[in-house]
């Protein structure tokens, strides 16, 4: 049957107008076109990474901010109650300087008060020695007054009756 | 879309076809013959008929060139019209060069060496530049819009590009996508345009180009030059010494022999599927509307009762068809595709 066989002329026709399609398209259609489809498609997957990695840093930066914020909010609490620390402290510490100072200038008053009384006792046992000698004097009618034996002899008395209080 | 296409089909095939028939009736002054009409329509013609209204029959000349005794000779297809005879030469009406030139040498009929631009052949062209008309736009809109992605129709022809280049090509070819593609694409697009422009009636189309079995060879020679020019060692070594257990190489090459038959018969089945599925796809269509001049003879109901049934099934068929055109092609250019990565194998970019 005619339709089941080829026909030289149509073959050749084909092979012409083929090969010559062929090689306009393969030298000025598809390279461009290719190139063009593949480049968009490069391009809008990036586009596409490019937004979910800033999704994804908006989601760190937006939980980066959480933490800063809880720190800062720790920290702030930290430093308050540092400062109540603190103030406690500087307060004990005053308290106790001045009571410290106190203490001082108690032991010193108690010092002097101490010393006076030394003093006030020497000059009481001087007057008192000095005085049994001038009775014991006008008593055996006989100056004992810077008689060294005899002031010793008071001296010793004094200390008797001291300790004997 | 698909609308337009069922009305545009509807309307083809209601008023074109049948007026083909009808004028053909009409110039054989005889009883119809559908068998006649319809392989004289599947056929190749040397000029190319178009029906006007009233049975009226425009037959655009095309020119005959041939090679005969007397060396080249090239002349209108209008001088040979109905059954002239110019420089020796005319066309059979029967025997074994019916429908096609023939000379005449010591009283026998021979027939010449003919490239004549036939109907198929100008439909070849037509469809070489609807498809240059196709892409070239698409390519100028890359040029002036860099990232911008066509819209309508380029856009419609980016998507079937990403269909078969981005789903089909780079898949199986991996990264000797680049290298073939031009190849694979231009099949495609060409068996698809000449697909589609073959359903429509009229002039610039209807031609059953890819139902001829010369066009598909030619298609499947490319392939199977593609394929075999392409084919790395260990592709070669596969087919001629398979790795398979020795006694089916040795003393009987029984494998190899299957491998070398493999070889052709790959082409040969895509020749084969492409000029069966178009052409059934033009003779279902005129054997339906033949049938309303069948059964016209049976007077004026019959017509019309088989006109409406036959238009029917014809649109549906036709909207069949319509899916069958870039299925064939699809099929066409996909196994293509695979037959040159079955050659590649080995080979170091493709993966």
């Amino acid at each position: 049957m005619a339709l089941f066989e080829p026909e030289f002329g149509l073959v050749f026709w084909m092979l012409v107008v083929f090969l010559i399609l062929l090689g306009i398209l393969a030298k000025f259609a598809w390279p461009m076109i290719l190139k063009s489809v593949e480049e968009r498609a490069d391009f809008i997957d990036k586009g596409v990474q490019y937004a979910q990695e800033a999704v994804e840093k908006k989601k760190q930066a937006e939980k980066d901010a959480q933490a800063l914020y809880a720190e800062a909010q720790r920290r702030q609490l930290e430093i308050v109650q540092e400062a109540q620390r603190l103030k406690e402290s500087i307060v004990r510490e005053a308290r106790k300087a001045a009571s410290q100072e106190a203490q001082k200038v108690l032991e010193a008053a108690r010092l002097a008060a101490e010393q006076t009384k030394k003093e006030a006792e020497v000059q009481m046992r001087r007057r008192v020695s000095k005085l049994s000698l001038e009775i014991a004097g006008k008593v055996i009618r006989e100056d004992l007054s810077g008689n060294k034996a005899q002031e010793e002899m008071v001296e010793k008395f004094l200390n008797e009756l001291e300790n004997k209080n | 879309m698909k609308k337009i296409i069922i009305c545009l089909s509807t309307l083809f095939v209601f008023l074109f076809t049948a007026e083909v028939f009808a004028a053909e009736e009409g110039k054989e002054e005889g009883r119809f013959n559908p068998k006649e009409a319809i392989f004289s329509h599947l056929g190749d013609e040397y000029g190319w008929s178009i029906v006007l209204p009233h049975g009226k029959l425009l037959e655009i000349p095309l020119p005959v060139i041939l090679h005969g005794q007397r060396g080249w000779s090239v002349f209108s297809s209008s001088r040979l019209r109905e059954g002239k005879a110019y420089e020796g030469f005319y066309i059979a009406s029967s025997g074994k060069y019916a429908g096609k030139i023939v000379g005449e040498k010591n009283g026998e009929e021979y027939r010449p060496l003919d490239v004549s631009v036939t109907k198929n052949v100008l439909a070849l062209f037509i469809t070489a530049v609807v498809v240059m008309f196709v892409l070239f736009p698409l390519k100028r809109w890359y040029r002036r819009n860099p990232l911008l992605a066509p819209r309508r129709g380029l856009g419609v022809v980016e998507m079937i590009i990403d269909m078969v280049y981005g789903e089909v090509i780079v898949p199986v070819l991996g990264g000797e996508a680049k290298r073939f593609a031009p190849y694979l694409l231009t099949l495609f697009f060409f068996i698809l345009f000449s697909n589609w422009l073959g359903m429509i009636v009229v002039f610039p189309g209807g031609a059953n180009v890819m139902g001829n079995i010369s066009v598909t060879l030619v298609l499947a020679v490319c392939t199977f030059v593609v394929v075999n020019v392409s084919g790395t060692k260990k592709y070669w070594k596969e087919t001629v010494w398979p790795d398979v257990p020795g006694w089916l190489k040795f003393p009987l090459p029984i494998l190899p022999l299957i491998e070398i038959f493999g070889v052709f018969t790959k082409p040969i089945a895509l020749m084969i599927r492409l000029f069966a599925n178009m052409m059934a796809g033009h003779l279902i269509t005129l054997v339906l509307i033949a049938l309303i001049f069948v059964f016209g003879a049976l007077g004026a109901a019959a017509t019309a009762g088989s006109t409406v049934i036959a238009v029917l099934f014809a649109v549906f068929m036709n909207v069949i068809d319509f899916l069958i055109c870039f299925i064939q092609a699809y099929v066409f250019m996909m196994l293509s595709t695979i037959f040159i990565s079955l050659a590649r194998v080995g080979s170091k970019s493709a993966s």
